[in-house]
């Protein structure tokens, strides 16, 4: 029993890190979608086109500053730093062509928002994710 | 002069601090007030022609003295998203301009509507569209290099017209295309060899054409400009050349006013994980005698190296001159002073370009540049006031830095 305790919190404890790496992007079950393509999920949150297959329109949500599941969001979805995400918003702002996602508090804001609204898209993490939302993208490890 | 190193210490943790972006998510009108600027210092190795940033800097810097005049630059810009479908947008800078002030201009004021995710309208004062990721060339922040390419976008010399656009964007294939149209009339005045040229009144119209797949961006566009005004020190010899009974065609070369300039231009850009790389080319085609069509193009190519990226680019602008009307008079030197005013649009350099940009934190960051200008003894533009022995040759070093807030 005693061996079968310590090796089940052995297996948990190379499970969490593992867990906790895994990035996915949700929606609304109003959405009207069931799944997004990277291409899509790149299109919205860069501002390029935020509508959904469903003819809604979307509206991604970010998290703060410098938050370490931004910093690996973006790197997974288009390979770039926070500064050249900064930059690339400073360019299309500065232009006043569209406007960056709108920032939630923290991932729990980021959940309730898009539970409430039906055109809204967040990054969490896998462990976060309840059954208000629906993933429709996983960006893996 | 006192140095006070702790105010830049405090400046730069401001900046870096500064969290100025961050918008909540509701649907209330919202506010958000935002801003950009550049503290640089440049300095130019030859004393016989200046260089100058674009056409809207009446001098520049020359014979190796560091300064920091033309790439210095402070804006602010509010944003009162009003709805969710309608935006008001004003940007104010301060910049180094035509009339050697740096009297803040109001560079956007427009209301932008978006009916639904595929289609945009601005109406107001609004960026021309000329560069393939933005619509502003003061945003040092927001680009690679200290200053967009002088060769390819120096000539352009309008930066924002009184009218409206209209964009749409639609999936196609497995991208996006967007199209736009513009019009409007163009406000601004620019230097131009002895006087400042009022084009106010002139106006402009024309198509954007974009697609964009993965990490490629294409683009195609055109533009007219159609003048109202003369450039005066042209009316003026046209003036007397007509009274000096010089050949009627040559003084007709003068006229610009009820004339157009056509740009056509081409793009592709490349963005993928730690490498850049944009391409553009375009062609000039003036309809009066006096402007000299030509074609520019520059290649721009960075990789990122941890927070800093270095870059290298070439580029380069080439007039084709026309045929010149022969004044024919019998004064030497009217005919002199004709083919010197023929000659003010003269362009013939390429510059090779080599800097980087260190990311100091996620607003500010820092950039060194090396310009190789390397021109022809004839070419005048993009840099003003040549002297005699001006041998197209100079280098150009450069280092700012570029925050946001």
């Amino acid at each position: 029993m005693t061996l079968r305790y310590i090796l089940l919190s052995l297996f948990l404890m190379l499970l969490a890190p593992h867990a906790a790496a895994d990035l996915v992007v949700v929606a609304n079950p109003k959405s009207g979608i069931e799944r997004l393509s990277q291409d899509e999920v790149i299109n919205i949150y860069l501002g390029r086109y935020r509508r959904l297959a469903s003819g809604i329109t979307a509206e991604p949500v970010d998290l703060p500053g410098d938050a370490e599941q931004k910093l690996r969001f973006y790197r997974r979805l288009v390979g770039k730093t926070l500064a050249e995400i900064n930059a690339y918003w400073a360019r299309l702002v500065f232009s006043g062509r569209t406007r960056p996602p709108q920032i939630a508090e923290n991932a729990e804001a980021a959940l309730d928002f898009v539970a409430a609204r039906p055109g809204a898209l967040a990054y969490v993490e896998r462990t976060q994710v309840d059954k208000r939302v629906r993933i429709v993208f996983e960006l893996g490890e | 002069m006192h140095r006070k190193p702790w105010m830049t210490t405090l400046l730069l943790a401001a900046l870096c601090c500064g969290n100025a972006w961050a918008t909540q998510p509701d649907d209330a009108a919202t506010l958000t007030v935002r801003g950009f600027g550049t503290l640089g210092v440049a300095r130019s190795s030859s004393d016989q022609a200046e260089f100058a940033r674009d056409f809207s800097q009446p001098k520049g810097i020359k014979g190796g003295q560091w300064s920091g005049r033309i790439d210095s630059v402070l804006g602010v810009q509010a944003n009162w998203q009003a709805t969710p479908q309608l935006e008001l947008v004003g940007q104010v800078v301060s910049r180094y301009r035509y009339d050697e002030s740096r009297v803040p201009e109001v560079m956007w004021a427009f209301a932008k509507w978006e009916p639904d995710a595929r289609l945009a309208l601005r109406a107001g004062r609004i960026g021309a569209d000329f560069m393939m990721l933005a619509d502003s060339r003061l945003v040092g922040y927001s680009s690679l290099t200290v200053r967009p390419s002088t060769d390819f976008f120096g000539p352009l010399f309008f930066s924002h017209f009184d009218g409206a656009d209209a964009s749409l964007t639609v999936p196609l294939g497995n991208g996006l295309a967007r199209g736009k149209v513009f019009g409007g009339t163009i406000s601004e005045k620019t230097p131009l060899a002895v006087e400042i040229w009022d084009t106010s009144g002139a106006s402009t119209r024309g198509l954007v054409f974009d697609y964009l797949t993965g990490p490629w961006q294409l683009r195609a566009s055109t533009a007219y400009v159609e003048y109202s005004n003369d450039i005066q020190f042209a009316r003026q010899l046209a003036i007397t050349l007509r009274a000096s009974g010089a050949a009627a065609a040559a003084a007709d070369a003068l006229k610009v006013a009820g004339t157009t300039t056509r740009y056509d231009s081409l793009g592709v850009a490349y963005d993928a994980g730690p490498l850049q790389v944009q391409a553009m080319l375009n062609s000039i085609r003036h309809e009066a005698g006096l402007l000299h069509n030509s074609h520019a193009g520059y290649l721009l190519a960075g990789y990122r190296l941890g927070a800093l990226m270095p870059y290298a680019g070439v580029s380069w602008w080439k007039s084709r001159l026309k045929s010149p009307a022969l004044p024919n008079t019998a004064s030497a030197d009217l005919n002199r002073e004709y083919d010197q005013v023929m000659g003010v649009s003269v362009a013939d350099q390429t510059t090779y370009t080599l800097g980087a940009r260190w990311s100091l934190c996620r607003n500010t960051a820092i950039k060194l540049q090396w310009d190789a200008i390397r021109g022809s003894a004839s070419s005048r533009l993009p840099l003003p006031h040549s002297q005699p022995g001006w041998n197209g040759r100079t280098d150009v070093i450069s280092a700012v830095v570029d925050f946001i807030f």
